[in-house]
């Protein structure tokens, strides 16, 4: 008690003396410490944040580079679709023409570009219908759950899917059955 | 402690955005792009697929896979309509059994069992919460979600059980239109009246918004739930279509097969045609018939398919007018108008938007992604995320100093975040230049008479020296409150000179805009301008290097090509004294060939014997200390030149 008493008029007493408001410096001085707490806690967050976007950055620069392609290939496919449908209309009294075969191999030209590029072919025809590679456009007749047809082919490039595939998928029916609209 | 993200929890797509280094980020799907189909599916093997998944197998499971939920959130069967068709309706449009449980409520039958809205919905939000959840490394707690502004306080509450299903702690239902007006950072200004347009795949919404206090108020909605971009894509289909038959005779819509084609290429061809004037439909082997394969090749200009929509943009201005009234506004009362979804990139619909509230509208921000952005930001603020962020201001204007020939070098571009300092070396024009003079600028004219003179102060005591030579260091520095000092120091003798200068803008938006605008509408005059003076620069810079030369090596060139070179010279010297830039150009070139062969001169009499013929004689190269002929860009006017 009679500690108190004398540490409490310390101040008065260094107050008096001095002419400082004691009690009010260590008042102003608290509250400079935590603003400056609070500055040095903003700057560090502030640290980390611009850490953690250079390193997203990194990681989103190193995709893009994967798959900077990726748009540009997509829509090349669509031209191989041509090529192909091309082919499939060959007129038979042309099919012998070495003027053809040329075609034949630009086409396989373009197709081993884009090989060269990581994108490969998926196949479906006859497998089951897989909605992580497949997209169906068309129930018909044929074996339940299994691709009949291929509408459009489609492709992976590296070990993404850039493309889903097209399919005509069985309806499980046979003979005669009817489209199942939707 | 886990992450709060922002989701737009739609009809047909939904999307979930976070807030990362204090900027929102949509996050993508696990299948790659940023927003997922809102579809939920139970396979045949009774697997529960969502999303892009679910939608790829709904032509062979259309019973069990369940799409534009949102429909039935919160409703009740015998319920009065409100916006949507009454659930009757609705339910006799989809392919999945929608049924009725106790109390009129809503259920839908997938797999064989039954399941109610908010359960479905809540497996979409699963979906974003587990992407989210891959994207960032962290666990995601809790959501801000978001919901049209005409949804009842049933299908909110239904919407905000969807979160809690999902395990998420929804942090709030936010309306659609507010979402997107924080996306713009609205919600600082004080009392304005905003206009969301949300024109989408399927649905037009308008929704007129007051912001006081932070607080936004929705004042009416309105719209119509059968238009958007796909009626868009259908007008471009059937004229493809009508055009074929008229070419071709055959009518495409009978073909399933070349419709599925018809409708990606129309799809395609619209987006294209918002930034070009016209583009070619190829399609070909679309079709056969007896007499062969048929092709498509159809060109679509931008005014052509404007007409074929234009009935469809007009469509949307009823239901604008009638939400101004409801709302008690005036187009003219609206600040701000905001513009939301996908079909809003067309420049028709801008143009019609503009036209309709007399204002440019905002969307700077992705409109398929604006909702979830908005979402995000308010889940950040709610979570506490947001740090204290320091505001940051930029220059407004590109700020630097004259350089020779009256040319402005920036040092500080515009729209540098400050607090910011660059330096650039900087040296003498003249031989022997005793001072430099800084004149600093500010503006985006690359001619310093057309921009605005900060400052200016010279620094002397420069030690006599051949031009180009001495080094002066030249530092701007901007602190957090825009308070401008340039330096320029000697690195030589160490001398510097300094100023200060407070109000380095003291420009209003408007001021700095309009800056902006001249600099743009000068642009070709003012590169001609410098183009000038740059070809001066290197004549100058040219003729120096050339007398110099021929002063050094005096002893080293035989007499015929001096007299040449000092023709040549003088050939320069009158060019620069009149207007005529090629001539100027022409005797340059014509000084710079007359100069290699000095070189080749010098070389020769140092050199051993040349080689056998087939190789050419060495590059004439300037005598060191010099720059290579040619000239390099931006010397300074008066005092300084870049080195």
């Amino acid at each position: 008690m009679a500690e108190e008493t004398r540490r409490i008029s310390e101040n008065d007493w260094i107050g008096a003396r001095t002419g400082m408001d004691v009690e009010a410096l260590k008042r102003a001085l608290e509250e400079e410490q935590k603003k400056a707490e609070k500055n040095l806690l903003n700057w560090q967050k502030a640290e980390a944040d611009f850490s953690n976007y250079r390193k997203r950055v990194e990681q989103e620069k190193a995709e893009l580079i994967s798959f900077a392609n990726a748009k540009l290939l997509t829509e090349l496919l669509t031209v191989i679709d041509d090529f192909e449908r091309a082919f499939a209309n060959v007129p038979p009294e042309m099919a012998q023409l070495p003027w053809v075969d040329g075609v034949r191999l630009v086409h396989q030209k373009l197709r081993s570009v884009l090989k060269s590029q990581g994108v490969t072919e998926i196949e479906s025809a006859g497998k089951p219908f897989d909605p992580n590679i497949h997209e169906a456009v068309m129930q018909q007749p044929g074996e339940e759950g299994s691709v009949i047809e291929e509408v459009q082919k489609g492709y992976m490039m590296k070990d993404r899917l850039i493309r889903a595939a097209k399919v005509v998928v069985g309806s499980g029916k046979k003979v005669e059955a009817s489209e199942a609209e939707v | 402690m886990g992450r709060a993200v922002g989701i737009d929890l739609g009809t047909t797509f939904s999307e979930v955005a976070v807030i990362q280094g204090g900027e929102p980020v949509v996050i993508p799907s696990s299948e790659g792009g940023n927003i997922v189909p809102s579809y939920v599916a139970v396979s045949k093997t009774g697997e529960r697929l969502v999303g892009q998944i679910a939608r790829r197998q709904a032509i062979l499971n259309p019973e069990n896979t369940v799409y534009s939920i949102k429909r039935f959130m919160g409703r009740k069967w015998g319920e009065p309509p409100g916006r949507e068709l009454p659930v009757e309706e609705d339910a006799k449009r989809k392919t999945y059994k929608v049924t009725r449980a106790a109390n009129n409520e809503v259920r839908v039958l997938m797999g064989g069992k039954e399941y109610s809205p908010p359960e479905v919905s809540a497996m979409i939000l699963q979906k974003l919460k587990a992407d989210a959840e891959a994207y960032l490394g962290e666990k995601v707690t809790d959501a801000v979600i978001t919901v049209p502004a005409y949804f009842n306080d049933s299908q909110r509450q239904a919407t905000k059980d969807a979160g809690t299903i999902a395990g998420l702690n929804v942090l709030r239902i936010i309306n659609e239109p507010t979402a997107a007006a924080l996306a713009y950072g609205l919600d600082k200004k004080k009392e304005e009246t905003i206009a969301v347009y949300d024109l989408g795949g399927g649905t037009f919404d308008i929704s007129i918004l007051e912001i006081g206090e932070g607080t936004f108020q929705v004042k009416s909605t309105n719209g119509d739930t059968h238009l958007g971009g796909d009626d868009f894509d259908q007008k471009i289909m059937d004229y493809l279509c009508d055009e074929f038959k008229r070419e071709q005779g055959i009518d495409l819509r009978q073909d399933r097969m070349a419709l599925q084609r018809l409708k990606e290429a129309a799809e395609k061809a619209k987006i294209e045609l918002s930034s070009v004037a016209q583009t070619e439909i190829n399609l070909p082997f679309i079709t056969a018939d007896a007499s062969g394969p048929k092709h498509l090749n159809i060109t679509l200009t931008k005014a052509k398919m404007e007409q074929l929509v234009m009935d469809l943009v007009e469509k949307s201005i009823g239901p604008c007018r009638q939400a101004l009234t409801d709302a008690g506004k005036t187009a003219a009362q609206i600040d701000e108008v905001i513009l939301v979804g996908g079909q809003t990139r067309m420049p028709l619909v801008q143009e019609k938007v503009k036209q309709f509230f007399g204002k440019e509208s905002n969307k700077s921000v992705d409109p398929d992604l604006v909702v979830a952005i908005g979402a995000a930001i308010q889940a950040g603020v709610l979570k506490g995320e947001v740090r204290e962020v320091l505001l940051l201001d930029v220059a407004p204007l590109t700020l630097g100093i004259e350089t020779l020939g009256g040319v402005a070098t920036p040092l500080i571009p515009r729209n540098t975040t400050i607090p910011t300092s660059k330096s650039q070396i900087f040296s003498t024009a003249a031989d022997n230049q005793p001072s430099v003079e800084i004149h600093v600028l500010q503006g985006e004219r690359p001619m310093s008479a057309d921009n605005r003179t900060l400052g200016r102060f010279i620094l002397d005591g420069i030690l006599p020296a051949p031009r180009g030579v001495p080094q002066v260091e030249v530092t701007f520095d901007i602190d957090a409150n825009g308070i401008l000092s340039v330096r320029a120091q000697d690195k030589g003798t160490g001398k510097e000179q300094k100023i200060t200068i407070t109000a380095s803008s003291g420009l209003s938006k408007e001021e700095v805009a309009k800056m902006a605008r001249e600099a743009e509408a000068h642009s070709a005059d003012d590169a001609k301008k410098k183009d000038e003076v740059e070809t001066r620069n290197i004549a100058d810079n040219l003729v120096y290097t050339a007398e110099r030369t021929l002063r050094e090596q005096k002893d080293k060139i035989p007499s015929e090509l001096n007299q040449e070179v000092e023709g040549k010279i003088a050939a320069v010297r009158s060019a620069i004294q009149g207007k005529d830039m090629d001539y100027i150009r022409s005797t340059t070139r014509d000084l710079s060939e007359a100069m290699q062969k000095i070189g080749a001169a010098v070389y020769q009499q140092t050199a051993p014997p040349p080689p056998p013929e087939g190789e050419a004689p060495p590059e004439g190269e300037a005598p060191d200390g010099q720059a290579p002929p040619g000239g390099e860009e931006g010397t300074v006017e008066g005092e300084f030149r870049e080195v």
